[in-house]
C-alpha cells in the first residue's frame, strides 16, 4: 500500500465520516419536525378531550355563556353527583357495558377469523355467492332492517334481554371484520398451508397454529375496533332493553338530556369522561400488539 | 315566596326512596300472580328519579297491580316506540305530546278511555280544557300531565340594564322592536333571537291574523298574505340590527334549547314552551323573565294554552283496567302528583295546583305567575291537527330558512310553503 | 370434477363458515327480505303493510325532489371525504409505523377523534367550534381572517361535515398500521442494498404489500360514507338544515321512517341505496384484479 492510496483511504474514511454525521444530523433534524408536526396535530386531535374535561367540571350554567376552556371554579362533585344521578348508579351501566362488550370482542374474533378463514384460505363450491351474500349484510342501511330485526329477535323471546347485542357477534354477524380478516389472511404466502398439509395438519390446526399467530396485527385491529364499536353503540342496547338496570353506558349518557325540562350538563359531561377511559385503556394496552409480521415474504 | 329548594325537594321525595325503590318500580319483588303494567315515558335524571317515586308509591297503595317503569332520552324515545309498535309491544301507559299523539291516534296506536271512566279512571277533578285536549271524534285518548303555552324568555339583567317598560302580556310586534332596538344599543347584545323559521310563533300569527292554520277538512289554512306578512315583520327586525345576521339564525333553527340565544348570551329574548323555562335558567346565570308571544295592535289572541305532555293508554295494554287505574292516580293521587310537581308542565287538576303552590322554586314560581297572567288572553285549542301536521311544521322550518338566508323572494317562499304543505296533506291521506 | 369430490374438498370450508351461515339464516336473512317486502309496500310501522307495487319507487323517481337532493348529497360527501380521509390515514400510518418514541400514545392521540366522534357529548362540541362565533372563527379572528358560517351556511355546511370525517380517519389509519407491519422487512433490507429512493421503495414495495389493505379500506370506507349518518344527523339536529344541504341519504331515510310513519317508502329508499353501494362495490372488486394481487394467489 502506497502512501497515496493510505491518505486517500484517510481521506475517503474522513468523507464517509462527515457524510454520516450529516446524516444524523438531518435524521435528527427529520425527527425533530417530524415530531413537532405530530405535537401540532396531536394538539387537533386531543382538543375535544379536552374541552369535554373543561366542561366536566363547570356548572350547568357557565357551560353554554362561555367558550373558555377554565372552569371558574371546577365542580368534581359533577363526577360524585353524577355517577349517582341516575336511578341507577353508573356501577350498574359500566358493568353492563363491560359484559356486552368483552363478549362481543371475543365472538367477534373467534367466529369472523373462522368465516375468514374459508374464505380466504379455503376452496368450497358456492364460495362466490356467500361471499356476496355477506358484503350485501355490510351495505344494508341498518335503520331499514332494525324493525324486522326486532321482530326476529322478540320472536326468539330474546328482547329484553342481552342476547340480541351478543348472540349475532358469535355467529360471525359483522361482515366488517370477515372481510378485514379476509385481506390479511390472503396476505399470508401459500407455501405455508401447502407445507403444513403435507406434514399431515387438518384445517384446523392450520387455521390455530399458522394463520392466527401470523395475523396478530390483525386479529388485534379487530378486536379493538369491536371494543370500541360495542361499548360505544347505543341504537342496539336503545332497542333490545327496556329495563333501566340493564342500560349500557352510552344508553345512560343520553338519558341526562331533556328538550322539555332540565338538562344535567355537567354531570353528563363528567359522565362521558369517564366512560372513555376504558376504551382509551384498551386502545393502549392492545395496539402494542399490533407488530412487525414475522412472515417472509414469497416472492424471494 | 318561599324558597323551597329544588334539590332539597327531591332530597325528601326521591333520595328517600332510594334503590330499594327502582328495584320495586321495575318490577323485580313481584308475585308471579300479580297483574303486571308497564309505564315508558321520556325524561331527564330529575323526572326519572320522581317517576320512579311514583311508580313505588302506586305499588305500595295498589298491592296486586304492579307497574315497571321504563324510561330514555327524548331523543331517543320515539325510535323505540317505533320498534315497539311494530312489534306489538309497546308499554300499557305511553307518554305522548301533543302535536305528535294525533299521528298515532288515527293510526290506531292509542285506545279511547271513555268506558273506563267513572270506574278506574277519575276524570271528576281535570280542568274540562285539559280534557278537551285529548279528545278526538268525542272520544278521549289521553290525560294531560302538564300545561304548556308559548312564552318569551328575556334576560332581567339586560333589561334592566336597558331600563325597558313594557307589558309582558300585551305587546306588540312593534313594542319588540323597540325593546329590542333599546337593548341592543344599551348593551350591545342583540335585542332578540329571529324567529323567521319557528313555526309555534308563526301559528300564533296566524291565529293573530284570523285565520286557522287547518281548516275543517285538513287543508293548510294560512295564506300566502299572511306567510309573507310574518316573514317581513321578521326581515324589518332583522334589517334594524335587532337580531342576529340571518345566517347565525338559520344555524339556530329548531337547535336545542341549549343554543338559544338567551343561553349563549348572544341575545336578549328566545321563545320557547313554558316547559322549558325551568331548563332555559338551568344553563343561565342571569334571571328569566316570561312574556307571552307579541301581538298584532288588533290583539286577537293566538297563543293556545296546551298540554305539554299526555299519558295514554297503548293499543297493546295487557290490563286497561289496571293501567287506567295508574293512570288516574299519577293525575289525581295527592302524593304520587306531589312528588311529581311542576316537572312536566303545570298540573290540570285543580286541587293538585293549590297543594303545590307553596314548594314552588323561584322559577316555577314565575312560569305559574306567567300561566295565571295568560288566563284569558289565550285562544280556544284549535281541534286536533290532520295527520301530517307534524311534517308541515318541519316543513315550515326548512323552507323559511330560505328566507333567512335571502335565497328566495319572500312571496315565492310562502308560495312554496302553501304548495309543499298541500302536497304533503295529499300524501297523508 | 364429481358433485361427490367437490363436496369432499368442500366440506372444511363448511364448517368454518357455519356459524356465519347459521347467523345468516337465523338472523339475518328474514330481516333484508323483509325489509325487501315492505319496500313495494304502505307500511307505517302501527298496521300491517299494504302491496302498492311499485308505487314507491315511481313516487321517488318522478316527485320526491328531496330524494334527488339526499343523492346529489351523499354523492359529493362520498367522492370529498373517502380519497382525502384515506391518503390522511396513510400518511400518518407511515408516520406512526417506525422510529418514534412513545408510539402507543400518539396512536392512541390519532384515535381520540374515532372514539369520541360517536359520543352525544362531541355534538355539542360541533356546535361550539363551528358557530358563527364559535371557537373556530374566534382563533381565525387572532390572524384577521373572517371565518364564514361553518354550519348554517349551505354553501360551506358539507364542506365542513367533510373536514370532520377526514378528521376522525382513526380506524382505517389503524388498519393502515396493521398492513404495514405485515408487510415482510426482508423486502426493504433488499431494496435498502440497491439504494432505492424511498419513492421507489414506497410505489415498489409498500403499495403493491398494502394492496389488500387498501382495497379494503377504500371499499370499506366508501360503503360508510354511503350509509354516513350520525354526523350530519346530530350537526343538522336531525333534519339535513340548512336547506337539505346536509340531508344525507340515510338522514331522509331515518326521517321517513321514524318520523312520518312512512317504513315502507324508508325501505325503499334503503334498497335503492343498496343497490349503489351495491354496484360501486362490484366496481371496486372489479378493479381489484388489476391492482391487488394476493399472496396466496401468487403462481
Amino acid at each position: 500500500m502506497t502512501d497515496a492510496t493510505s491518505t486517500r483511504l484517510a481521506d475517503l474514511t474522513a468523507v464517509s465520516a462527515q457524510l454520516r454525521a450529516d446524516r444524523a444530523v438531518r435524521a435528527k433534524r427529520a425527527a425533530l419536525l417530524k415530531h413537532v408536526f405530530l405535537i401540532a396535530a396531536s394538539f387537533v386531535m386531543i382538543y375535544p378531550l379536552l374541552w369535554m374535561v373543561a366542561s366536566s367540571l363547570k356548572p350547568n350554567d357557565e357551560i353554554f355563556g362561555q367558550l373558555g376552556l377554565t372552569p371558574s371554579d371546577p365542580q368534581w362533585s359533577n363526577y360524585t353527583s353524577g355517577w349517582n344521578a341516575l336511578p341507577v348508579s353508573f356501577t350498574n351501566f359500566f358493568w353492563n357495558s363491560a359484559v356486552v362488550t368483552v363478549l362481543s370482542v371475543i365472538g367477534n374474533v373467534i367466529s369472523c377469523s373462522f368465516a375468514a378463514y374459508a374464505f380466504a384460505r379455503l376452496e368450497f363450491s358456492g364460495k362466490t355467492i356467500w361471499f356476496a351474500l355477506m358484503m350485501m349484510t355490510l351495505m344494508i342501511p341498518y335503520h331499514v332492517v332494525l324493525i324486522p330485526q326486532y321482530l326476529t329477535f322478540l320472536q326468539l323471546g330474546w328482547v329484553n334481554t342481552y342476547l340480541p347485542l351478543v348472540v349475532p357477534r358469535f355467529l360471525a354477524s359483522d361482515a366488517f371484520f370477515i372481510f378485514l380478516m379476509i385481506q390479511f389472511f390472503r396476505q399470508l404466502p401459500r407455501e405455508l398451508d401447502e407445507a403444513a398439509m403435507i406434514d399431515g395438519c387438518s384445517p384446523f390446526k392450520i387455521y390455530w397454529a399458522i394463520i392466527l399467530p401470523l395475523s396478530l396485527p390483525a386479529m388485534t385491529t379487530a378486536a379493538i375496533f369491536s371494543f370500541i364499536w360495542t361499548w360505544e353503540d347505543f341504537l342496539g342496547p336503545l332497542v333490545y332493553l327496556n329495563d333501566i338496570k340493564d342500560y349500557t353506558v352510552p344508553l345512560a349518557l343520553r338519558m341526562f338530556l331533556s328538550q322539555d325540562s332540565v338538562s344535567e350538563f355537567g354531570q353528563m359531561f363528567a359522565m362521558s369522561v369517564l366512560s372513555i377511559l376504558p376504551i382509551i385503556l384498551f386502545f393502549v394496552i392492545f395496539q402494542r400488539f399490533i407488530i412487525r409480521g414475522i412472515a417472509m415474504s414469497g416472492m424471494k | 315566596m318561599s324558597t323551597f329548594n329544588r334539590r332539597k325537594f327531591l332530597g325528601t321525595a326521591a333520595a328517600a326512596a332510594g334503590s330499594a325503590a327502582i328495584l320495586s318500580a321495575t318490577g323485580n319483588s313481584a308475585f308471579a300472580q300479580d297483574r303486571r303494567i308497564r309505564h315508558f315515558w321520556w325524561g331527564n335524571p330529575e323526572r326519572d328519579k320522581r317517576t320512579f317515586e311514583v311508580i313505588r308509591l302506586f305499588n305500595e297503595k295498589n298491592p296486586g297491580i304492579v307497574v315497571a317503569g321504563e324510561t330514555l332520552g327524548s331523543a331517543d324515545y320515539f325510535t323505540r316506540l317505533t320498534t315497539q309498535i311494530a312489534g306489538r309491544n309497546m308499554a300499557d301507559a305511553i307518554q305522548m305530546g301533543y302535536g305528535v299523539m294525533f299521528e298515532y291516534i288515527n293510526r290506531g296506536a292509542i285506545l279511547p278511555l271513555d268506558e273506563h271512566i267513572g270506574k278506574s279512571l277519575d276524570i271528576s277533578q281535570i280542568d274540562e280544557s285539559a280534557l278537551s285536549a285529548g279528545r278526538v271524534d268525542g272520544k278521549l285518548y289521553a290525560l294531560s300531565i302538564g300545561a304548556n303555552s308559548h312564552v318569551s324568555l328575556y334576560n332581567t339583567r339586560l333589561f334592566d340594564a336597558a331600563s325597558i317598560t313594557f307589558d309582558p302580556f300585551g305587546w306588540t310586534y312593534d313594542d319588540l322592536k323597540r325593546v329590542a332596538g333599546e337593548v341592543t344599543k344599551a348593551t350591545g347584545v342583540f335585542g332578540t333571537d329571529d324567529n323567521t323559521a319557528d313555526y309555534q310563533n308563526f301559528s300564533d300569527y296566524v291565529h293573530q291574523r284570523g285565520e286557522r292554520l287547518f281548516d275543517d277538512e285538513g287543508n293548510f289554512g294560512a295564506s300566502a298574505e299572511t306567510i309573507a306578512d310574518y316573514f317581513a315583520i321578521w326581515a324589518d327586525l332583522r334589517a334594524a340590527g335587532a337580531t342576529p345576521p340571518g345566517q347565525v339564525s338559520a344555524g339556530l333553527v329548531g337547535a336545542e334549547l341549549s343554543n338559544w340565544g338567551i343561553v349563549t348570551g348572544q341575545t336578549a329574548i328566545s321563545y320557547a314552551w313554558s316547559n322549558q323555562m325551568v331548563g332555559v335558567q338551568n344553563l343561565m346565570q342571569d334571571k328569566v323573565g316570561a312574556a307571552m308571544f307579541p301581538n298584532t295592535p288588533e290583539m286577537i289572541p293566538g297563543s293556545i294554552i296546551q298540554p305539554s305532555q299526555f299519558i295514554c293508554l297503548s293499543r297493546d295494554t295487557v290490563d286497561a283496567e289496571a293501567t287506567t287505574t295508574y293512570m288516574s292516580a299519577f293525575v289525581n293521587d295527592p302524593e304520587m302528583t306531589a312528588v311529581l310537581g311542576l316537572e312536566r308542565g303545570i298540573p290540570a287538576n285543580a286541587q293538585v295546583r293549590a297543594a303545590l303552590q307553596p314548594k314552588l322554586t323561584e322559577i316555577e314560581a314565575t312560569s305559574v305567575a306567567f300561566f295565571d297572567g295568560i288566563q284569558g288572553k289565550t285562544m280556544d285549542l284549535a281541534p286536533p291537527p290532520p295527520s301530517g301536521a307534524q311534517e308541515i311544521e318541519a316543513m315550515f322550518e326548512r323552507v323559511a330558512v330560505a328566507v333567512l338566508l335571502e335565497q328566495a323572494p319572500i312571496p315565492d317562499v310562502a308560495n312554496q310553503i302553501r304548495r309543499e304543505a298541500e302536497g304533503i296533506r295529499r300524501r297523508a291521506r | 370434477m364429481s358433485i361427490r369430490s367437490k363436496l369432499r374438498r368442500s366440506w372444511p370450508g363448511y364448517v368454518f363458515l357455519t356459524p356465519w351461515l347459521i347467523g345468516f339464516f337465523l338472523l339475518s336473512i328474514f330481516p333484508i327480505l323483509a325489509s325487501l317486502y315492505l319496500a313495494f309496500t304502505d307500511y307505517d310501522a302501527v298496521n300491517a303493510p299494504v302491496w302498492v307495487g311499485l308505487e314507491n319507487f315511481q313516487y321517488m323517481f318522478e316527485f320526491d325532489y328531496r330524494f334527488w337532493q339526499s343523492l346529489k348529497v351523499t354523492f359529493l360527501f362520498v367522492v370529498l371525504s373517502v380519497p382525502a380521509k384515506l391518503i390522511f390515514a396513510l400518511i400518518v400510518a407511515m408516520l406512526l409505523d417506525k422510529g418514534i418514541r412513545a408510539v402507543g400514545w400518539y396512536r392512541a392521540l390519532f384515535y381520540l377523534p374515532s372514539i369520541l366522534g360517536g359520543s352525544i357529548a362531541v355534538a355539542i362540541l360541533w356546535r361550539q367550534l363551528f358557530n358563527a362565533d364559535g371557537v373556530i372563527n374566534s382563533a381565525l379572528a387572532v390572524f384577521g381572517i373572517q371565518g364564514p358560517y361553518w354550519l348554517s351556511d349551505p354553501n360551506y355546511s358539507l364542506y365542513t361535515l367533510v373536514v370532520l370525517a377526514i378528521w376522525q380517519f382513526g380506524s382505517p389509519m389503524l388498519i393502515f398500521l396493521a398492513g404495514l407491519r405485515a408487510i415482510p422487512q426482508d423486502l426493504y433490507e433488499a431494496a435498502e442494498i440497491d439504494a432505492a429512493t424511498p419513492s421507489r421503495k414506497f410505489f415498489a414495495i409498500t403499495v403493491p404489500m398494502l394492496a389488500p389493505v387498501i382495497f379494503f379500506n377504500l371499499v370499506l370506507q366508501m360503503i360508510e360514507a354511503f350509509k354516513s349518518f350520525s354526523g350530519a344527523f346530530i350537526i343538522s339536529g336531525g333534519t339535513g338544515a340548512p336547506l337539505d344541504s346536509l340531508l344525507f341519504f340515510t338522514v331522509y331515510l331515518f326521517n321517513e321512517a321514524f318520523s312520518y310513519f312512512r317504513m315502507g317508502y324508508a325501505s325503499a329508499l334503503g334498497w335503492v341505496l343498496l343497490i349503489i353501494i351495491a354496484a360501486f362495490t362490484a366496481i371496486a372488486f372489479w378493479t381489484s384484479k388489476y391492482w391487488v394481487h394476493y399472496e396466496n394467489e401468487r403462481g
